[in-house]
Parts: structure tokens; sequence; C-alpha cells
């Protein structure tokens, strides 16, 4: 039964992998969130000039995770990676609520784009571990998450640097892409 | 889509460019491979793929080694195209350059190196810094070629970041490549710098010497180029390093020998003993004569080579002229070459067996080498007096073959051997006037006719031999033409009987009336008048005694003879020019060279000399020894190359080179510099003019003064003292002024340091100066501080910053001013004034007809201006708002606000 159920899996997705993005302003976590889940561990970064691509595996899934870099000279060319995106990870850093008003523009400019109007949208409200910052709902509040239409979406609470909810959004992500909703 | 035409928009059939698109994004690892490799090959073979760059840029975080050299082959080319996407592989190549594999890591410091992007050049510094520093020695010297490559594209950078200081570390590398792509990378550096950057020390010297005897002998070369630049201490030292060096003649590679050789050469001329100059260059002979042995092309650079040093040193091959004897086969030009170094190489001891050489040389088919051996025969007989002689008995014969061109070019050098030893071998006159009816080429024709005017008293008939000449008179060539103008006039002055005055008349009438040619017509001018006022005169000047001629055709001036030897095995080398002849090239200076920094246009007089090309002494000095900062800036004026060499066409501009470097004195006013503000008024000053403003450069503040002496004394010892004013501008030094002679003035820039000192009181713009010097009163003068001259390089805001920051500051600090006269014509070119004075452009937006425009900028201690103009461009009127958490400065930077828009 249980390869039976295997060989469905693979049938539906064969040897393909889900291609995601990790988006979000510099200095939110992305880099750090990327590697947390492909190698489990916490490595020093630097900003990311440009972008890392990993695959990771999970849940018999295999996500192929480019991560882009935040900085205002970057982020005008997410929209090269745009195109094929199952699933977006938006990553947010709940304590810095200076710039929310910032990532909630970014945010709702993504979701404007045409290519990626069939992709799902994962947020994590990073930075859990830091004093002073949000919760998923004064996140969700702030991004102004209700506003989204025709989507899945899902706001998990994560701190990379202890892997808290990660892999959690992970779970909701691969089943939302096997039940077919990306 | 509802119309049915809009099928015909989206067709089915993709172009190549989407199809492989396609494939770069796909999912197969394989696939994606193939694809990259049909982008590099359409790229090869010219087809313009740029628009694929992220795609393929996108491949390059891979495991796959030949993927990745395809990708970073393919970013080397598109990169220059694409240079705002380039920005996306900088993170890889970071990645890469801590890859734990040494081979990726020096492939990724590699290829950063040969990407010339701008902007993403600082990125690329901390990898470099790291790769510098590499564990593996591959990674570390593929880094040191690559600091040379950045110091080309961003100069500065590379002295910001200590690049210069960790290449020089290399040096003392325990790896010997590592050691030679250093030097070789400080010597490229060098070379496009003006300032000393790489200078060897006796540290250093051992090192090089050790890396040299393991290095490859490209390594090599390197090293013994650098070796050769170096100014040994003492003869001991010189002794030392050659001996260490001696080695390398023996090498395979004719670039280590040569180099070798040139090494050697140069530190021989510290070497006072002659045993062992003597020694050295019986030493040099072996390997220099092997180089002939190499093919053709070769031997003519080792010729070349050769050429130069026996101008030099001709003891080192003065035994060997036999290798320099042409083998019938040898191409054409190795035969010139060879000749050219017999003639250098003929001595009393081996002028017959060379003699013998040229004379069979003369027999040959080739015309222009048949030329240049007769002519060889002829140099060497003016070369030396003992075989002079001999030389002249092998012309004689050649003459006697009757070929033409033997006998007219053996015309030519007996006529400079007539001039070399006067009243001694006219005897033969009588043979070569048996050929006269064979000459047709004009400088025969001219050296016959010299002859025949010269020794008119000797040839019983030179009148009917230059009346058959004066026949055709007026088709001749000028230069015939002149000969026989002045060998008329002295056979007229030699035989003043009938004949010889009818054919002066004749002459005379032809030359000034007949003929065009100003030379021609004002000889024959200058003769007749001389010959009709004063006929003893007219002798005094024309049959006036001859200076005594000697060989010196093909000799080089000394000091070029000095820069081509230590360019030895270089293309100088084998053009017999200086670089720069031949090579131009920008140097860049330690100071930026971008005007954008600077306060205001009206600096720009300076900042055009830190840019100029250093192509030749030719361009004049434009700022005067007496100005410190100026001058360290300017790129000297290389000596070598104001060198009055003949052979350099440009003779004017060598002589203005040399004038200017000549006659520019310490306390000239060299440079007509920006128009400053007269502070202090000749009246006022007991003729004491000076003219100052504050000005800002790469960051630093500085008084820029003119300093105009009008009186009657010469003034010196100048100081400056500036009085406690709002923001601590002081003097950072001591002013550096040279005597000031009447008549004359100087111009100096003052470095300034700020925020020292400072009064207290309400914040003014009053700087008050006192000047003094050693004859007379203090002067003091009022200046103003412009508030413009202290923003910060540093005080572009992003946007979001801008924002939170204007909201953060109550409206209590918002200040407003309105410039009723200011009118903004161009946008674009106030918006580039004020970014040159430091505020930057934020952004712009419309309310109702009116333009707004946010500027940020910076004052030390981190205080920010924010700022606001309301104008309509092209109409008058301007209104500025500025908020600031430091109020009081307002009215000083609407002041500063208005000379800028005004300006």
């Amino acid at each position: 039964m249980g390869i039976l159920f295997t060989r469905m899996f693979s049938s539906l997705f064969g040897n393909k992998e889900a291609r995601i993005l990790v988006l979000g302003l510099d200095n939110a976590g992305k880099t750090t969130i990327l590697y947390r889940l492909q190698m489990g561990e916490v490595v020093s970064t630097i900003p990311t000039i440009g972008f890392n691509v990993e695959t990771v595996q999970y849940n018999n899934i295999k996500f192929q995770v480019w991560d882009l870099g935040g900085q205002t000279s970057i982020r005008p060319y997410w929209r090269c990676y745009f195109p094929n995106t199952q699933a977006i990870i938006y990553v947010v850093d709940s304590s810095d609520t200076d710039r929310l008003v910032i990532a909630k523009e970014e945010f709702h400019a993504i979701l404007e784009e045409e290519e990626l109007k069939g992709s799902v949208v994962l947020i994590f409200a990073n930075k859990q571990d830091l004093p002073g910052a949000l919760d998923d709902a004064a996140v969700t509040e702030a991004l102004e998450l209700h506003k989204i239409k025709n989507r899945q979406w899902a706001i998990f609470k994560t701190s990379a640097i202890k892997g808290e909810g990660l892999f959690e959004g992970l779970d909701w992500l691969s089943n939302t892409l096997k039940s077919g909703g990306g | 889509m509802s119309g049915h035409d809009s099928k015909y928009f989206s067709t089915t059939k993709k172009g190549e460019i989407p199809e492989l698109k396609e494939e770069l994004n796909s999912q197969y690892k394989d696939k994606r491979k193939d694809a990259v490799k049909k982008v590099i090959a359409a790229m090869t073979v010219g087809k313009d793929v740029s628009s694929l760059f992220t795609d393929v840029v996108n491949c390059m975080q891979t495991e796959n080694l030949e993927l990745k050299k395809l990708v970073y082959l393919y970013l080397i080319n598109y990169a220059k195209s694409q240079p705002d996407l380039a920005i996306l592989a900088v993170n890889t190549f970071v990645k890469d350059s801590q890859d734990p594999n040494p081979l990726i890591r020096a492939l990724a410091v590699r290829t950063m190196g040969c990407i010339r992007v701008d902007k993403i050049t600082e990125y690329l510094c901390d990898p470099l810094q790291r790769c510098l520093k590499d564990d593996d020695p591959y990674v570390r010297k593929t880094a040191a070629i690559c600091v040379a490559k950045l110091f080309d594209i961003n100069a500065e950078l590379v002295e910001d970041r200590g690049f210069l200081e960790s290449l020089k570390d290399l040096i003392s590398d325990n790896n010997p490549m590592v050691v030679a792509n250093a030097v070789a990378a400080l010597a490229e550096i060098q070379e496009n710098s003006t300032r000393p950057i790489f200078e060897i020390t006796s540290h250093t010297l051992s090192k090089l010497l050790t890396a040299l005897n393991e290095c490859t002998e490209w390594g090599q070369v390197f090293i013994l180029d650098a070796l050769s630049r170096y100014k040994a201490a003492d003869p001991r030292e010189a002794e030392n390093i050659v001996e260490r060096v001696t080695p390398r003649l023996q090498h395979a590679n004719c670039a280590v020998v040569l180099s070798a050789v040139k090494m050697i050469l140069q530190q021989m001329e510290l070497i006072a003993s002659t045993d062992v100059v003597r020694n050295l260059c019986k030493k040099m002979a072996p390997p220099l004569v092997t180089l002939l042995s190499a093919e053709p092309e070769i031997q003519y650079v080792a010729l070349r080579n050769i050429n130069l040093i026996v101008q030099r040193r001709p003891t080192i091959l003065a035994h060997e002229i036999k290798v320099f004897f042409c083998k019938y086969n040898d191409p054409i030009y190795v035969k010139m070459e060879k000749l050219e170094i017999m003639i250098k190489l003929a001595s009393d001891r081996n002028i017959d067996q060379v003699l013998l050489e040229f004379k069979e040389y003369a027999t040959e088919v080739d015309v222009d080498f048949v030329r240049k051996a007769v002519r060889a025969i002829g140099r060497c007989a003016i070369k030396l007096e003992r075989a002079a002689e001999r030389c002249i008995s092998v012309l004689l014969e050649l003459i006697k073959i009757k070929v033409n061109y033997v006998v007219q070019e053996a015309i030519i050098v007996i006529k400079d051997i007539f001039r070399r030893y006067p009243n001694t071998y006219e005897s033969i006159i009588a043979t070569l006037c048996e050929s006269l009816d064979t000459l047709d080429e004009p400088e025969a024709k001219a050296s016959m006719i010299w002859i025949i005017g010269e020794y008119a008293e000797r040839i019983d008939n030179a009148d009917e031999l230059l009346e058959s000449f004066l026949e055709s008179f007026p088709e001749e060539p000028a230069q015939v033409q002149l000969q026989l103008l002045t060998a008329t006039v002295k056979l007229f002055l030699k035989k003043p009987t009938e004949g010889p005055q009818q054919m002066i008349q004749v002459v005379l009438n032809n030359a000034t009336v007949e003929t065009d040619n100003p030379d021609l017509r004002d000889r024959a001018y200058i003769y007749w008048r001389l010959l009709s006022t004063d006929p003893e005169a007219a002798k005094d000047v024309v049959l006036a005694e001859k200076p005594v001629i000697s060989d010196d055709s093909n000799q080089l001036d000394p000091s070029l003879l000095d820069e081509l030897l230590a360019n030895i095995a270089t293309l100088s080398s084998v053009y017999h020019k200086p670089p720069d002849a031949f090579v131009t090239r920008v140097k860049t200076t330690a100071s930026k060279t971008e005007d954008d920094d600077y306060p205001d246009g009206s600096e720009a007089g300076y900042s055009d000399t830190s840019a100029q090309p250093a192509d030749g002494g030719a361009s004049p000095p434009t700022t005067s020894s007496g100005v410190p900062y100026a001058a360290a800036r300017q790129p000297a004026p290389a000596p070598t190359s104001t060198a009055p060499a003949a052979s350099v066409p440009d003779l004017l501009g060598d002589l203005i080179g040399l004038d200017s470097s000549a006659i520019v004195p310490v306390d000239e006013p060299a440079a007509p510099g920006p128009t400053l503000p007269v502070v202090l008024p000749a009246a006022t000053g007991q003729g004491l003019q000076i003219s100052a403003q504050l000005t800002r450069r790469d960051g630093q503040i500085f008084y820029s003064m003119l300093l105009e002496n009008n009186s009657q004394v010469a003034l010196d010892g100048f100081m400056i003292q500036f009085n406690k004013n709002s923001f601590g501008l002081a003097a950072a030094g001591p002013l550096q002024v040279p005597p000031l002679q009447p008549g004359t003035s100087t111009r100096t820039l003052l470095p300034m340091v700020s925020f020292q000192n400072m009064s207290t009181g309400p914040t003014s713009s009053l700087l008050q100066v006192a000047v003094k010097n050693n004859q007379q009163p203090v002067w003091y003068f009022n200046d103003k501080i412009s508030l413009h001259i202290f923003f910060a390089e540093d005080g572009r805001m992003e946007r979001g910053n801008f924002l939170e920051t204007w909201r953060s500051l109550p409206d209590s600090n918002e200040i407003a001013n309105d410039f009723p006269g200011i009118v903004v014509n161009g946008v674009e070119a106030t918006l580039d004034r004020l970014a040159a004075s430091n505020m930057f452009f934020i952004a712009k937006r419309k309310h109702a007809n009116q333009d707004v425009f946010y500027f940020s900028a910076k004052m030390p201690r981190g205080i920010p201006f924010l700022i606001e103009l309301t104008t309509i461009v092209g109409t008058p009127g301007l209104k500025c708002a500025i908020k600031t958490p430091d109020p009081d400065m307002a009215p000083l930077f609407f002041e500063a606000l208005g000379t800028l828009l005004n300006a």
C-alpha cells in the first residue's frame, strides 16, 4: 500500500522540482532560512548581492529554492525570476517595525505580478526570537494580508536562528502544492 | 481574447532565443548544460545572445565545473552590455571564492577581474582580499594578477582597500610563482601610475633573487624586468645581483635571455671594476650569438636589440663579427640589420674581412641590399681612418663594374669621404667623372655636382661638365638645382673667366625668375647680392673651410639610447622608439579624476591636470611646484620623453616640451587656474593681492588661494591664521608659498580642518583671515564660508530613509525661503550641479504646474539636510524648504544655495 502511495506521488510530481522564490526586504533572514532548510544549521551570511539557489528535499517533494537579494538595488531584478514559480516565501523581519510599510508595499507589488498569479504565498514572520518582534497576527495586520484574494496563503511565526516554525511552513507548502494549489 | 485575429500574435513558432531561454530554465541539469553550450556557440559565432543574460547567470550556481566555466565565459563577454544585471552574479562569485576547490576559487577571482563593470567592482573586493591570503598558491597567484586588472578599472579602490600592500606582501610569498605574479602585477600598476608604487628594497631584492631560480620562464622574465629597474646601492650589491642572474643567460627561452642581458647591462653601469665588466661582457656574448641561430623573426628581434647593445658596449661582440656575416638565404630584413651591426663592429683589426664581405654583397641581386652594402663601405671609410684607403679602393673597383646603381651609390659615399678627409683622395675624381653621363638619381647627381664645384680648380673642364648639367636646369629636382647653383657660384669664384660668368648669369636668372621654389630663389638672391656687393666677401662665405664630418648616421642620442636599453626585450627596443612614442596611455594618479566631486565648475582647472594624459613632455606643465597638493597630483612630465631625439618627427613638440620644463620657475603662475574672488585688493595690501575661496575636493576642504605680488619688493615668509569661527575651520598645516618676486603670482591649496575649536554664539558664515609676510604688516580680511563645502560625499539617502527622517523631524525644524530671481532652465544641469556639491537628488513630483524636487545632504557629525525645491522650470522664482535637526544653519544654507544656483 505504501509503495503504491509513493508511486502515485512520484507520478504526480515525478522528479519535478517545485520552484520557490524566497523574497523579502534586505536583512529579513532569507539566506539564513534557505540554509537552515537545506543543511539544518545556521550559517553566517553576508548580504546577498544576487541570488542563492539550493535544492531542498522535504516531504518527498524537491524544492528548488531561489533566495534573492533584498537590497533596494536588486529588488527590480526579482521579476527575472518570476516565470514558472509555484510558490513564494515572503520573509518579514518582525522586529523591524519601521520598515513594515515598505515590506507591505513590496509584498503587494509582487502579488500584482501577472506571472505570479498562480503561485501560493507563504509568509514567514521571522526573527521571533528578538525582543519586540510582532506576532503573526500583528504582521498579518501590518502586511494587510486580508486583502489577498484568489490565492492560497498562510503565515507562520518563525525564528531561523532557532529553527522554529520553518518546517511547519514547509509542511503547509508541500500539502498545498500536492493538493494542486500550485 | 475574443477577436479571431489574435491567433496571429500567438504564433507557435519560436525563435532561437526563446527556445534557448526555455532550455536554460529546464529542470534537467543536462538540458541546461546543453543549452549553455548552445548559447556559448552562438556567442562565439557572433550572434547576440545578451538577452539571455539572467537565464544564463541562473545556471551559474552549479557543482559542474564545466558548466560553471561556460557561464563565466558568457559573463566576461556580456557583463559589459548588461551592467545592471551583472550584479546578480556577485553573490555567486562571493560563494565561489570560498569554494573548497582551489580551482573554482581561482576561476572566480580570475573571472571577476575580467568583468569590467564599475557597479560590481566594489562587491568583489572582499573576495579578492580573501583570495590574496588564500592557502593555495594557485589562488594567490591568480588574485595577484586580478589586483592589476582592478587597478585598471578603479585605481582608487585598489589603494583604499590596501590591495597594493597585500601585493607587496606577496613578494615575500614562499611560492615563486606567486612572487612572480605579484611582481608582474606591481610592475603593471606602476606603469599606469605616476606615483612610486613598486620599489624594490634590499629585503625584497633577496626574495626576488631566490624566486628567480624557481619560477617558470615567464615568471623569470617578470622578475628580471623588475630587477633591471632596481638601482643598486653600491657596486658591490650590483655585482652580487649580476652574479645571481648570470645563470639565466643560459636559458632556452629567448625572452629570459634578453631580459637577463638587459638587467645585467643596467647593473653594469654601476660596476666600476673593469675586470668584472670585461668578464661580464665575455659572458654575455655566447647567449647573444645563440639567439642568432633561431628562426629569422627572432633573429631580427635579437639583431635590433644587439644594435642597441653594441652602441653602448661594443666590446661584448667585438670578436664575434663573423656571426653577423650575411648568409645567402637570410631574409632581406635580417641582412639589413646584420649590415648595420657589421658597420658598428668594424675595426682596424677586422676591416679587411669586413670589406671582403661588403664587396661580395655589392654584387648581389637585391638592389636595396647592394646599395646599403656600398654605403656601408663608405661609412667604414669615414669611421676608420686607417682603413679609408682600402675602402676607397674597393669602391673604385665597384665603380669599374659599371653597374649603374652601384656607381651612383659610390659617388654619394665618396662625396662624404671627401668631406671627412679633405685633400687626400681627390686623385680619384677623374675616375668619377667618367661615369658622369650615367647618373640619373638626384642624390647621386647632386653629390657629383658638389664634387665638381668643390674641386673646380682641379678639374680642368669643370665648366664644361657643369654646363652639361645646366642645360636641363629647369627640369632638375630641387636638390640638384640647389647644388648646381652653389657649384656654379663656386666655379665662378674660383675661375672668374668669361664662361663661368655667363653660366652664373643664366643660373641666377633661372633660379630667381623661372622658379617658384622659395629655397632656391632665396639662395640665388643671397649669392647675387654677395657677388654684386663684395666678391671677396662672397669668396669668404662660399669657399669657407668646412668642418670635418664623422659618421653619425644610425647613431642614437645617448639619452634615447639609455631609455631604449632600459626597454630591451620589448617592442620599444625593436622599433628603436621610446614606448610613449607608440603607446598612449592615461596615467591614473592617486587622486580622483572625476570632476563631479568638486564644489563647483570653477575649479575645473585643477582637476583637469590630474586627468592629463602623460603622452609626452609636449604638454606644458600646468601647475607651479609651489602648490603642494596640485603638484602631487600632476603626472610628472617624463624626462626621457623630452629628449631631443633626432628620430622623433615631432621636433617642435619636443622643443616646446624642453622649453616649458626649463623655463617654468617655481614662483611662476603656470596655470590659468580658476578665477577666485578677490579678498584682499592690491590697493589695500600695498601691492599684495589675494584671491581666495574655500573648496571641497575628495572629501577634504581646501582654501584655494592666489597670491599676486604687484609691489616693488620680493615677498617671502608667508603665514596664515584663521580666527575662531562657527565651523571651527582652521589651517591643517602651514601655508606653503615660495618667495614671491615682484610681478609674479602663485597659487596654493591649503588643506583645512573643521569643527575644531569652534566659536560660540550664533552661527555665522564669517571667516576672518590674517596673512602676514616678512616684508609687510599683517593683512586682515573677511571671507565667507559657503555651507556646501561641508556636505559629505556620502550624503545620499535612500528614499524610504528620507521620508522617515522628514516625518520624524518636527515642523518647527522646517524653514522655507524664496528666491524670486532664480530660474531653473535645465533640470539635468541643475541636478548635476547640486550633485557636484554633494546635494543628492532623491525624488521628483509634480504639484499643479510646479515641479518639486527633493534632495539630501549631510553635514559632518551626521547632521542631515532634507531639501525641497519648488519651481516652474524656465520661469523665475524658486521656493526652497529645508528640514534639518540644526535649523540655525538654514540661513547659511540658503546663502550657499543661492550662490550655487546663480553661478
